[in-house]
This record gives C-alpha cells, sequence and structure tokens, in this order.
C-alpha cells in the first residue's frame, strides 16, 4: 500500500514537474500592458560604457517622443562569456528577447538557419541605409557567403602600442615586418625587459597573434578554410601560425595565462612592458601617456610577399545588434531607424569612432590621437583580419583557445596543437 | 515513528518536501539523463543518439585528464577540510578562553561569497603585482620558487584546490567541535585514572565515539569535492590548457560555451553516478562487520513483529 502510494506521488510529482517546465514555451518576450510597449534589448556593453550611455540618451528620446507610450529594457551583462551563456540558454529555453547582441559567428548562424533573426542588410537597404555606414563596419557583420543579420554600433581598429622611452633607450624603432618585430623583441628580452604584455585570461587577444601571419599570408582564406575543413592547422600556413604563436609567447610577461585585461593593460601604462596590444576602444587610458609623448603605435607589421598590405590589419566594428524576426514589427522598425539617424553623432562626439558616417561636432573638442585613429581608419585597405574566435565552432574555438596558453608558454608543441585543433574541427565542422 | 500512528497524516507532512525535492532534484536529474542520449545544440529539435554521447566521452582524452584532476583536487580538498577541521577542533578542546571567538574567526570564510574569495586568492598568487604568496617566498630567500602559480601548468591545479579547501576548514572545525565536546566526559576520565595517554584517549576513545560525525562529514566533504566548480572555474576556467580541468568545469564548458547539451548532459549524468558511488562505498567501509550483523538482526526482528502483527 505505502509503496505504491508513493510511485503514485511520484508520478503526479512528475508530471506537474513536466508542465511546469513546458509552461513557459513560446512565451513572447515583447510585452504591451496599458497601451505601452515594451521592448528587452539583451546586451553585452561595457556598464556606462559610451554606447550604453548613448543608447540611453536615444532611447529616452524616442520614448518621450511617444509620449511614453514606447519603452526599451536593458539587461546588460558586459563579461562576454556570461552573456553568451545567458542568451544561448534563454533561446534553447525558446524566450529570445526581442534585441540581442551577437558576433556573426556559427552559432548565429544556426539562429539565421532557424529562421529566428532578421536580415538587416535587406532592412537597411530598403530603407536606404546601407550606404550610411562605412563598407568596413558593415562587411565585418557579414557571414562568409554575404548576408548580414547583425547592426553595427561600433567601428575599431586594432594595434599594438608601445614605450617610446623604452624602445628609445634601446635604440629600437616601430617594426615594419613581422621578423623586425621578433627582433625587438629579443632585445629588449635580453635586456631584461618584459617584451609585451597580454591578457590572457580572456584568450581572445592571445589568439590575435595566431591570426596574424595567416592573414598576412592569405587574408582570411585561410581561416574559411580551416573552418570549412578545407585547410588544415597542421599545414604551411598553419603551422607558421603555430610556431609564430611559441616563438613570440616567450616574449609575453611571465604567468600571461593568469594575467587579466586591467592588469596587461596597467603593466603597459605603468612601463612594465614595453608593448600591448589593444583596440582604439581604449583610446581614453591611452591618451594621457600618448600627450605627453611617452607612447604611440604601430599597426600590424607586414611580410615580405604577403597577400595584404600595411594599411590592412584588424578592422572591426564589434559585437552587433540583432533583432528577433518574430518580434520585429513596425514599432520596432522605426526605432531602429530612429538610432541609426542620431547614433552616429552622439557616438562621435563621445570621441569614439562611429560606424555611421557622420559630421564631427563642433561643440566637441577632439583629441589629437582620435583625429589621427580616424585618419588612419579613412586609409585602411579593403581587407580586413577578421578575429578567428568569429569563425570558428565553439567548441574547436574553445579547444584552440585553451590549447594556445599552453602553445605560448611553451608547454605545448606545434605538432600536438595542429593535432588538437585539425581533430576538434574533423569532429565539429558540418 | 511511534508518534504518528496515521498514515495519511504521515502522508501529508511527507508531501511537500516530497514535491519540492521531485521538482528541484529529481525532475532535473531526470531532464540531464533524457538529454544526455540526445544530440541538441540549443536551437531546433533534439536528434535522439542512443549512448553515443556516451561513447564519446569514453574516448575523450579531456575527460579522463579531468576525472584525475578531480581525484587530486578531491585528495587536497577532504585532507584540508577533514584533517586540518579536525586538527583545529581538537586544539580548540584544550582552549579554555576566547573560543568563540577563535571558533568565529575560523568561520568567517565559509560566509564570503566565492568571487570575493577568487579574487582574494588570485591576488595572492600573482606575480604581476607580487602577490603574497610571492613575497613571502622572497623574503624566505626562495626567490627559485616564485611563479604565477595559476598560470603554471605543474601547480595550477593545486593552486585552484588550496582556496577551496581552506575556505570549509572553519566549518568542519565548528561540526568537530561539537561533536567532541558533546562527548561524555566521564568516559574519557575513567580512562584517564587507568593511565591512558591523551593520545590513546583521542584515537582510542574520542575518534571511535565521533565516528558517525566523521561519516556524515566525509560524505559532504566528497560529494563536495566531486560537484566543486566556482572556484576552479573562476580562477582558472580549467587552463591553462587543460591543466586544471574538473569534471564539472569541463561540463559546463561543453554543454554551455559548446552547446553540446548532450554530451554535458552525458558528463553530468557521470558526475551523479560518480557522487552516489562515492557515498556508497564511504557507507560499506565504515559499516563494520558487527554493525552489519546488528543491522541484520534488527530487520529480522522488525519482520517478525510484522508478521505477529497481523
Amino acid at each position: 500500500m505505502k509503496k505504491r502510494l508513493v510511485s503514485v506521488l511520484l508520478a503526479v510529482g512528475l508530471t506537474a514537474g513536466l508542465a511546469a517546465g513546458c509552461g513557459a514555451k513560446d512565451k513572447e518576450s515583447k510585452s504591451e500592458e496599458d497601451g505601452v510597449t515594451t521592448v528587452t534589448w539583451m546586451t553585452s556593453r561595457p556598464v556606462d560604457g559610451e554606447i550604453d550611455q548613448v543608447m540611453h540618451e536615444i532611447a529616452d528620446q524616442y520614448s518621450e517622443e511617444k509620449g511614453g507610450k514606447w519603452k526599451i529594457e536593458f539587461e546588460t551583462t558586459a563579461d562576454r562569456p556570461s552573456y553568451l551563456q545567458k542568451l544561448k540558454t534563454l533561446i534553447a529555453g525558446k524566450n529570445m528577447p526581442d534585441i540581442i547582441d551577437i558576433d556573426a559567428d556559427p552559432y548565429c548562424q544556426e539562429l539565421v538557419d532557424a529562421g529566428m533573426l532578421v536580415d538587416v542588410k535587406k532592412f537597411l537597404e530598403e530603407n536606404d541605409k546601407y550606404d550610411d555606414f562605412y563598407p568596413i563596419a558593415l562587411k565585418y557583420q557579414e557571414f562568409t557567403d554575404g548576408t548580414m543579420y547583425t547592426l553595427p554600433l561600433e567601428y575599431h581598429v586594432e594595434m599594438t602600442w608601445y614605450n617610446k622611452e623604452i624602445f628609445d633607450k634601446y635604440e629600437l624603432t616601430p617594426p615594419a615586418t613581422m621578423d623586425e618585430w621578433l627582433n625587438v623583441c629579443k632585445t629588449l628580452k635580453d635586456n631584461g625587459v618584459t617584451p609585451i604584455s597580454v591578457d590572457g585570461v580572456d584568450r581572445w587577444p592571445v589568439q590575435r597573434y595566431l591570426a596574424m601571419l595567416p592573414f598576412r599570408e592569405s587574408g582570411n582564406d585561410f581561416i574559411i578554410n580551416l573552418r570549412d575543413g578545407k585547410a588544415k592547422m597542421d599545414s604551411d600556413t598553419g603551422r607558421e601560425a603555430a610556431e609564430f604563436m611559441a616563438e613570440i609567447g616567450q616574449y609575453f610577461n611571465d604567468g600571461f595565462a593568469a594575467t587579466d585585461y586591467a592588469t596587461a593593460q596597467s603593466m603597459f601604462l605603468d612601463g612594465k612592458s614595453a608593448m600591448y596590444y589593444i583596440g582604439d576602444w581604449e583610446i581614453a587610458a591611452m591618451q594621457e601617456a600618448y600627450e605627453q609623448g611617452k607612447i604611440d603605435y604601430f599597426y600590424l607589421p607586414a611580410t615580405d610577399g604577403g597577400k595584404t598590405k600595411a594599411n590592412e590589419f584588424c578592422v572591426n566594428s564589434g559585437i552587433g545588434m540583432a533583432f528577433n524576426a518574430e518580434t520585429f514589427d513596425e514599432k520596432t522598425k522605426d526605432f531602429v531607424l530612429y538610432v541609426i539617424e542620431n547614433y552616429g553623432k552622439l557616438y562621435a562626439a563621445k570621441q569614439q569612432m562611429s560606424p555611421i558616417r557622420t559630421e564631427l561636432s563642433d561643440e566637441v573638442e577632439y583629441s589629437d590621437l582620435y583625429l589621427k585613429i580616424q585618419d588612419d581608419m579613412q586609409k585602411t585597405g579593403e581587407n580586413f583580419l577578421k578575429p578567428w574566435d568569429t569563425y570558428l565552432d565553439s567548441n574547436t574555438n574553445t579547444v584552440m583557445q585553451d590549447n594556445l596558453l599552453l602553445l605560448a608558454s611553451g608547454d605545448l608543441t606545434v605538432d600536438e596543437f595542429c593535432r588538437l585543433v585539425d581533430n576538434s574541427i574533423a569532429e565539429n565542422a558540418n | 515513528m511511534g508518534v504518528i500512528k496515521s498514515k495519511k497524516a504521515f502522508l501529508a507532512f511527507l508531501l511537500p518536501g516530497l514535491l519540492f525535492y521531485i521538482l528541484a532534484v529529481f525532475y532535473p536529474i531526470e531532464e540531464s539523463i533524457r538529454l544526455s542520449f540526445m544530440k541538441w545544440g540549443g536551437i531546433g529539435d533534439k536528434e535522439f543518439v542512443g549512448f553515443q554521447n556516451y561513447i564519446t566521452m569514453f574516448h575523450d582524452k579531456v575527460f579522463y585528464t579531468a576525472f584525475i584532476n578531480n581525484l587530486i583536487y578531491l585528495v587536497i580538498v577532504v585532507s584540508m577540510q577533514l584533517a586540518v577541521g579536525l586538527f583545529f577542533a581538537i586544539l580548540l578542546t584544550y582552549m579554555t578562553r576566547h573560543v568563540t571567538l577563535v571558533k568565529t574567526l575560523y568561520y568567517v570564510p565559509c560566509i564570503i561569497t566565492t568571487v570575493a574569495i577568487t579574487q582574494l586568492f588570485r591576488s595572492i598568487y600573482s606575480t604581476e603585482p607580487m602577490g603574497l604568496l610571492n613575497q613571502f617566498l622572497q623574503a624566505a630567500g626562495l626567490d627559485g620558487m616564485v611563479t604565477s602559480w595559476l598560470a603554471e601548468v605543474s601547480t595550477a591545479l593545486a593552486a585552484v584546490s588550496i582556496p577551496e579547501g581552506w575556505r570549509f576548514t572553519g566549518m568542519y572545525m565548528v561540526i568537530f567541535y561539537a561533536a567532541l565536546v558533546s562527548l561524555d566526559p566521564s568516559v574519557y576520565e575513567a580512562a584517564k585514572v587507568d593511565g591512558a595517554s591523551e593520545l590513546q584517549i583521542l584515537f582510542k576513545i574520542k575518534m571511535p565515539l565521533i565516528k558517525e560525525i566523521i561519516l556524515l562529514t566525509l560524505t559532504m566533504c566528497l560529494t563536495g569535492a566531486l560537484r566543486g566548480f566556482d572556484i576552479p572555474f573562476l580562477l582558472t576556467s580549467g587552463g591553462p590548457g587543460n591543466a586544471s580541468e574538473l569534471m564539472s568545469t569541463y561540463m559546463y564548458k561543453k554543454a554551455f560555451s559548446s552547446n553540446q547539451y548532450g554530451y554535458g548532459s552525458a558528463l553530468a549524468v557521470f558526475i551523479i553516478v560518480e557522487s552516489i558511488l562515492a557515498v556508497y562505498l564511504i557507507r560499506k567501509v565504515f559499516t563494520t562487520k558487527e554493525e552489519r550483523e546488528i543491522r541484520e538482526m534488527e530487520r529480522m526482528q522488525r519482520r517478525q513483529r510484522r508478521r505477529e502483527g497481523r
């Protein structure tokens, strides 16, 4: 008797649990209560950073124009891995927010294939907004097949910053070729100076170094072929990249694998390392030392006979904004167009590089550094290094990033690294 | 048992707890098991693949690394928490003043949030700026040992295990202390009169008397360590390479970073089985032959009574 009761209870409990699990299914996240439309933007931008500020400003303005009948809710998770985990969990639970932030990576492609995202290229062309953007800013958001489902809100170049005082002391000049770069590092290390400080905790900064030589050699072809299973890491290009990684890795600061973003940057700014690779988004941090003439920057050095030129390097428009196809109605469209119209000017006024062409504001006094980088950006070539993590499937990316740290610290051989990456691609490439 | 005679009342009291348990524990486990037979990337339909995820798991080199790492982690954490906790508790029984103060101070790490503990240890281990541990080594003239403890392949695993062990040492100390002071003093005072040394009293009388508590804490501690996740994940997220990868961090990465929910669930199921197995083994080891005989007798007596009652 007792046993039967318990089993009945178990069954009831289980069904209740199942029902609870199913209940949340297919809920539309956009809500309209008392005539007020609320749109949710799940975002991964630094809290109170320039984008955050500008978007809040625009949203407030827009809401006011609509007489408070329209509202946007920001759900910010700046830390990228946690953001992605939350986003993926929400989507797996069929609760995709109205607007999300996402890179044009394989996961995004899956969303597109499932018909969950709005075709942003089509949207921009239909509304005559496509040419308002810098071409590279949009091109960066494209998938390999030329389609585009994400809208850029930023525009960046990445460069290596160097300490002029240290360079002068050892009579070094900014390297023009990759070999010169390695020589500069060697001289510094021989003199007891830490050549490069690197944020290994976040891993992507290390991955950039791996991408450098293949980009010089073949643009983004190598990584695209690698992803598609048409090229191997264990090929001439791949091995060169890995060997370069192992070589330049010995010039990274001690314990770079456990060094975080802020520490790596402050090491450089405190003069404890001679070089540091980061994009123009850190312009505010670099400003003071640059004005004092203590630091300067150089772009990715060239190679002999490479396919890409010296004015071609890592240019990107950051993580994009994507729209839930199910909830993208006239009201949301209107808001997005409003953003595109107003964003450029407001964003540039914060001394940031805007992906939307805009006049520089007269009311803001732009720094020399800003104007110099802005000028550089007008002169970049048509090729640009697209980060490898936006190409690779997330599993291979994890394998590559995990083992990259070992490769760079000399704890893993080039052979073994190539084998691990190739195996992972063979297993996970569709 | 004799208090509530009515079986219905018995169930009514049990129901809320049982329902909560089913929803919060049983249902997720059941879902994990179901998912572990599927291939699913989070979007679209789940595809039934039978035992494929388990086959992949047993061919996965990282899985074995994580398993071995987990055992090492377990040894470090359990020995720190239990051995050190017990040692402190014994010392504490000899203290006559400020016992509460010491107990409170040692208990503090348990109530600090994990993230704060992680930051604390990140600073202790770091080389840039020179952390506490490395400063200490330098001061002791051991400059050669100064290293970035979390970035070094050979030290990363121990470095992520120690904070977890350190954190709960105080808690186990308090539990052991409570057990030790609750013993009837007349038992070991009698032994003392008979000429037993302090050590003999400790190992021959006190320890056997608190065996149940040791079993309980060992179970808590072991299953806790088998599920260990937060501190290692926050400190190194399994790195460098897979040098400090644990079962749980690997499971998390597979499910939530690589979107392999099916494979992640297979790993989760393995962790559950492993934990149940560990608890079963401890119980087995701790149950002596005599106890088994006593239990067997009790069971037979109960059966007898029930038969007579009918």
